[in-house]
Formats: C-alpha cells, structure tokens, sequence
C-alpha cells in the first residue's frame, strides 16, 4: 500500500527532523518548545531528507488490535499533527478543485506563459497532483519552510497583493505535477529566497544562516534572471547563489564568497 | 440521591451534571493563585508561558479533581487555539496528549491505586476528546483509547462499584454519539456488555442497575430519552 509506505516515510523524516533546527537563529522553536541548531544538526537532516534515509529498526508492525500496520514511533501528539495535515491538505485539494473549475487558474497561465522563466507554472490542463502521500509530503516541506523567523517577517513586510513574480518568493503550489526532483530544488531555491528575511544576526556567526548544502545542491541549470535578486535588504541579506547573477552582496563566510567568485 | 417515600428510586444526576457549563467559566478556582494566574496568562498569550508546565499543571489536577476532570477540556481546547492564532505552534497540545497518553498506559495501575483517579482519568480523556476537535473533528488517534477506557469500566468488577458505572454512563450520555459514528462496530460491542452486566451482573446495586437501563434506553433511542422515559428516569416522585 503506497499510502501506508509513505506514512512511514513520513515518520521516519519527521523523527528526523522533529527535534532539530537547521538555523537557529532564524528558525521558530522545536516542537518540543527548545531551540535547537547547530550546523552539524543542519547537515545531518539535511543528508537525511535528501537521501531518504531510514533508521534501521522497522518503522512498524502490525498488532492483533490495530487496523494495520502501527508505527513504533507513533505518539498521540505526532499521530494528531499528522491527521491535522492530512485533513488540510484534503481541504486545500477541495478548495483547488473548486478553483479550477471556476477556472481561475486558466486566466493566470494565460498571462504567464508568455513569461519565459516560468516554464514550471503551465501543467496539463485539468491535471493535477491527487496523491494523498506526495500531496502530504510536499506539504510537510512547505510546513518547514513557513515555520520560520524568515517566512514571518517576510508575510508582515510585503502583503499578497505587493508581491512580484520573480522578486518575491513564491510558496511552490504542491498541487502541480512536478517531478520528484524539480519539487524538491523548487523547496530549496524558495527557502534559500526567503533567508532574504532572515532577523539580523548578533554575533558575526553567519554559519547558521545559511546551509552550504543547500545552496551546493541547486541545479545550475535552472533559468533565472537577475530581477530575482532584487531583495529588500536587511542586515544579514544573503542573495540566491544563481551564477548568472553578476553582482551579489553576499555577507557569509569568507569561503564561501570565494567560492561565488570562482563561479562567476 | 433522592428517595421518595415508599418508592426506593434513587434519581440520577446526569442530568444536573450536564446542565452545569457556563460560558466563559474554566472551573480553574480549584487551583492555587499562582496557578490560576498561570492560566490566565496561558488563555491570552501563550507564547509566553511555559505550555509544557501548563500541560502538566492541567493534566495533574484533572486526576485529583472530579469536577475539573469533567470540565477541563474547554480550558485546553482554548489554549490550543489561542497559541495556534498566536504562532501557529501546537506545543500545548503535543504535550498535554502525550503526557494523557502516559496516564493513558498507566491506567490499570491507577486503577488499582485508586479509583477516584481512575475516573478522573476517564472523565479527563473523554472531556479532551469531546473538545479538542481537530478541523471541526474528533482526534481520530483518541477514538480507540477512549473505547478501551469504557470497555474496562464495563468490566464486571468495574460495574459492582456504582462510581465507575456513573462515570461510564456520564461518557457515554456526553460523547456516546460522536464515539459511535467514528466506530460503530466497537460501540455495539461495548453495549453487548451493557446489557449482559444488567442482566446478569451480581453484586450490581439498584443504582447501577438503573444507570444501565437509562443508557441503554438512551441508546436504543438514538441517544436521546423519550419523554415518557425521560420522566421516568428525571422525575421527583411525589406522593
């Protein structure tokens, strides 16, 4: 049952990623209330979300009494949070469902296609992503990255209707078909985005706010134009790592401006 | 209990019980001042307290006090919005399920223990289920518990003690509807052993007795009492 299965992808990758905090600075508290990070944390649940790993006990068995398999890690909290997922993600599909029909969307890819660089916003017509176990993981993705200090002040500062295509990060829409992997470098080039947000670091420790990983990762092959790079500034801005971009004004680590020239 | 001359019918209180919710009422006066302040604190901005301590704090007089037991589901039902609104976190609502789940675990220790705080304990985890919905429904995830809890008070050495049926029978009056469209087949079980308790239960006293007629009457009725029902269970007999 692929749904089961990916019930527990699921908990394994939340397990992971429960108690941890890839920046601490600029990330909201865990779930259990404590701010965590450190960027050896960072790079392990990184590692771990990229590559799908699992722990090696079995992520459940199957008792007399339950109605299938049950997962060992399961508590009351985590089952409940994921019910609340899974209920609002069945009603975000409702209301998309609803929107097409009334048909929204066609009006908008019509005015967009025309835009060169958005080549993922045109799908099929009349098709959509339908499956329960992406739909709830790309959701959890998207969970990760509007709990952040960034996304918050982000939201506060510029409202929906300010916002511009291409210079303000856009949440991915987790209802389009998209492949695997494309989904995932479009999670990670909006997070990487929306550390343009990030509060003003105290200390000269910028090692927490950005992950190297991260931004080693991205496909250099995606277009982008160099309006994407426009960001309000703020103390701390850090700019995509995009290669096109001629100038950038980018306040980590040593190495790793470096490393951005070498590219140019 | 009222008995009325000639006719040994004790009147049950269900009815007054339910009448008792106010609005705005948390029933925190049961708490020291410290702790009520704390609350207070929780209700209105709860990013700045401690919700595990809350949590704690909530679930530790739930299994002392009766009456909060009953009524305790409201106050975290509002605590849980409130920091929802606040910061979209669900800290308070983790932790007060997980630490439940624990008692939960614990709960043929406590019943041993003490019986008052095992049905403090059932009492508490029906009241959370009965408020603490999830986008408008019931926590799928406290559906199978809840059902264990009133299994075990249909038990027979469970029903000769008329404060455990009382307590299953205040369950079911309050959350048996819900409970049952969420898993019906567990609800026909559990009112099976209703019924062979009433009918073949010794040492069940004439209380326990009429507390089972009344639910399952209540029951058979699409939980609600018919009117002549109604009068029969609720009525001051009067000579």
């Amino acid at each position: 049952d692929i749904f089961i299965e990916s019930l527990l992808n699921f908990d394994s990758e939340y397990i992971w990623n429960k108690g941890s905090s890839r920046w601490s600075q600029c990330r909201k508290r865990g779930a259990d209330g404590v701010v965590r990070g450190s960027q050896k944390e960072a790079e392990l649940t990184n590692n771990t979300d990229r590559k799908g790993n699992r722990p090696h006990r079995p992520n459940s068995f199957t008792t007399p009494e339950s109605e299938g398999p049950v997962s060992r890690i399961r508590d009351w909290g985590d089952e409940v949070e994921f019910d609340e997922m899974r209920t609002n993600v069945r009603r975000d599909m409702q209301r998309y469902r609803r929107r097409i029909l009334a048909g929204e969307f066609t009006q908008r890819e019509r005015k967009t296609s025309s835009d060169s660089k958005d080549s993922r916003d045109s799908p099929a017509p009349g098709e959509f992503e339908t499956d329960e176990s992406v739909l709830m993981r790309r959701q959890k993705q998207i969970n990760y990255g509007k709990n952040t200090l960034a996304y918050d002040r982000y939201i506060k500062e510029v409202p929906k209707h300010l916002r511009q295509p291409g210079v303000h990060p856009r949440t991915p829409n987790k209802f389009k078909k998209y492949s695997r992997r494309s989904w995932d470098q479009q999670i990670k080039l909006w997070k990487v985005k929306l550390h343009a947000w990030d509060p003003p670091t105290e200390e000269g420790n910028d090692l927490q706010a950005i992950d190297l990983g991260e931004i080693m990762e991205l496909d250099f092959d995606m277009e982008a134009s160099v309006d994407e790079l426009q960001y309000p500034k703020t103390s701390s801005s850090v700019s995509s790592s995009l290669p096109q971009v001629s100038c950038l004004n980018v306040k980590i680590l040593e190495s790793v401006d470096l490393w951005i020239c070498i590219l140019l | 209990m009222s008995v009325c001359a000639g006719v040994p019918l004790p009147k049950p209180c269900v009815l007054k019980r339910m009448e008792d919710s106010s609005k705005e009422d948390y029933k925190i006066h049961s708490f020291d001042m410290e702790t009520q302040k704390l609350l207070k604190t929780a209700l209105k901005d709860p990013g700045s307290v401690d919700l595990e301590k809350v949590s704690s704090v909530i679930v530790d007089q739930s299994l002392k006090d009766q009456m909060f037991s009953k009524e305790a589901g409201r106050i975290c039902f509002t605590i849980v919005q409130a920091e929802s609104k606040q910061n979209g976190g669900s800290v308070f609502r983790r932790n007060l399920l997980n630490r439940l789940q624990q008692e939960f675990k614990a709960r043929e220790e406590t019943r041993k223990r003490s019986t008052q705080e095992w049905v403090c304990l059932v009492s508490f985890i029906c009241n959370i289920f009965d408020y603490l919905k999830v986008n408008n429904m019931p926590m799928m995830a406290l559906v199978h518990p809840v059902y264990d809890c009133l299994f075990r008070l249909a038990q027979p050495d469970a029903l000769k003690n008329e404060e455990e049926v009382d307590c299953l029978v205040l369950q079911l009056h309050r959350i048996g509807e819900q409970l049952e469209k969420m898993n019906l087949q567990r609800m026909d079980e559990l009112f099976c052993l209703l019924r062979d308790g009433f009918l073949l239960q010794d040492g069940l006293s004439s209380l326990g007795r009429l507390l089972l007629l009344e639910i399952l009457e209540f029951r058979a009725g699409s939980w609600t009492l018919s009117e002549t029902a109604q009068k029969y269970y609720y009525s001051e007999v009067t000579d």
